[in-house]
């Protein structure tokens, strides 16, 4: 009977911190959110949703322009998660490399652009934390990281699109299959 | 007279259209936080509860933080969290990386870790950054099925390669910093 109740009042606790956890993200991450995504949308809109499509698949020719360039601006612009929304600009077998790039990109700017990324800025704050107790200037390292992020980034980006080409050869795909959008197969029973 | 009424509608007319598309800004920022955004935070929050109330968090990051003093445990670390079948379970709302890096940096208040490690370690934690995510990534980026079905493995696959490398990286980087 204890037990029971123990692990009752352990469930409740778990669902509580849940709870707690989504009105601390959602009031402070929505509302700044909605205004600076309409702010985008609205010069996306100004410009024309085209000439932006347009502009992106010319831009991103180059490995530099995919998974540097791209994941740096759509990070600082469009932020934890919708970053990755960028990807649809690129072609198939270049978009795991960018999304590799992308999310890599969430954290070592936390020190430059907090804004990017504030539900996981622990991720960040929580180590230079331990610089700021030491009472050492916390200047160096987010410049440090966010340079050191581009590099990884870069990498990250090129030897995912290796692995992805290695992969597909292996396999005998070829990168025309991969726009092939397969017919719905009717799934076999698992029963 | 006619000048003004000319400049009149001009500018109704250029206030209309920006409010317009203001408006539809609006509306499709909405419609983009309700269908992406918003899931993704209950998800996160929801995994978060879990993590937080079963302490698989801290227990995670008592075993990894002992590693944490030098470069090659920080590679080790890094290793561990980017075996490709466990990364996508360590990666929801970077919890786990948040608990281990808040762990990470009372070590380096007290001195146990060199600050100049700092950035390597913020890798080593994070090698497994989005990997949870990737499949919804790849859906807002409009992949194609096969796309996913090669990418996933091949992102995967890439982190536990890469994972160490950051590291390498970060140490590099941290060299001299303070």
């Amino acid at each position: 009977m204890d037990a029971l109740v123990r692990f009752v009042e352990g469930f409740f606790a778990l669902i509580q911190t849940g709870a707690d956890t989504f009105v601390g993200i959602a009031t402070g991450i929505i509302p700044t959110l909605l205004v600076l995504m309409t702010l985008v949308n609205l010069i996306v809109r100004l410009i024309g949703p085209e000439r932006v499509e347009r502009t992106a698949e010319k831009l991103t020719g180059n490995v530099f322009a995919r998974y540097l360039v791209l994941p740096v601006i759509s990070v600082i612009v469009l932020m934890n998660p919708l970053a990755t929304t960028m990807g649809r600009f690129l072609k198939e077998e270049h978009k795991p490399g960018f999304i590799d790039a992308t999310e890599s990109f969430f954290h070592p700017p936390l020190g430059l652009f907090p804004h990017i990324n504030p539900a996981e800025i622990f991720v960040y704050m929580g180590i230079a934390i331990g610089i700021q107790t030491l009472g050492l200037s916390l200047a160096p390292m987010a410049v440090r990281a966010f340079l050191a992020g581009l590099v990884v980034i870069l990498v990250r980006g090129i030897i995912t699109e290796r692995i992805m080409a290695l992969m597909m050869a292996r396999r005998g795909i070829t990168v025309d299959s991969l726009y092939e959008v397969a017919e719905e197969q009717p799934r076999a029973a698992m029963f | 007279m006619n000048i003004a009424y000319r400049s009149m509608e001009f500018v109704s007319r250029f206030v209309g259209a920006f409010i317009n598309n203001f408006y539809a800004a609006g509306r499709d920022t909405v419609e983009q936080v309700i269908r992406n955004v918003l899931p993704f935070m209950v998800f996160v929050s929801a995994m978060i509860g879990i993590i937080l109330g079963t302490q698989i968090g801290s227990t995670i990051a008592n075993v990894l933080t002992p590693l944490a003093n030098n470069l090659l445990g920080l590679i080790v670390i890094s290793l561990l969290c980017g075996i490709p079948v466990l990364s996508p379970l360590l990666g929801p709302g970077a919890v786990i990386a948040s608990v281990v890096g808040t762990l990470l940096g009372t070590q380096i208040g007290a001195g146990a870790i060199p600050p100049n490690l700092a950035i390597a370690a913020l890798f080593a934690i994070n090698t497994q950054v989005g990997c949870d995510f990737f499949p919804v990534d790849l859906s807002l980026a409009e992949a194609t099925p096969k796309t996913v079905e090669v990418g996933i493995p091949a992102m995967l696959f890439s982190r536990w390669i890469t994972g160490p490398i950051a590291v390498v990286i970060g140490w590099i980087a941290g060299l001299g910093m303070y």
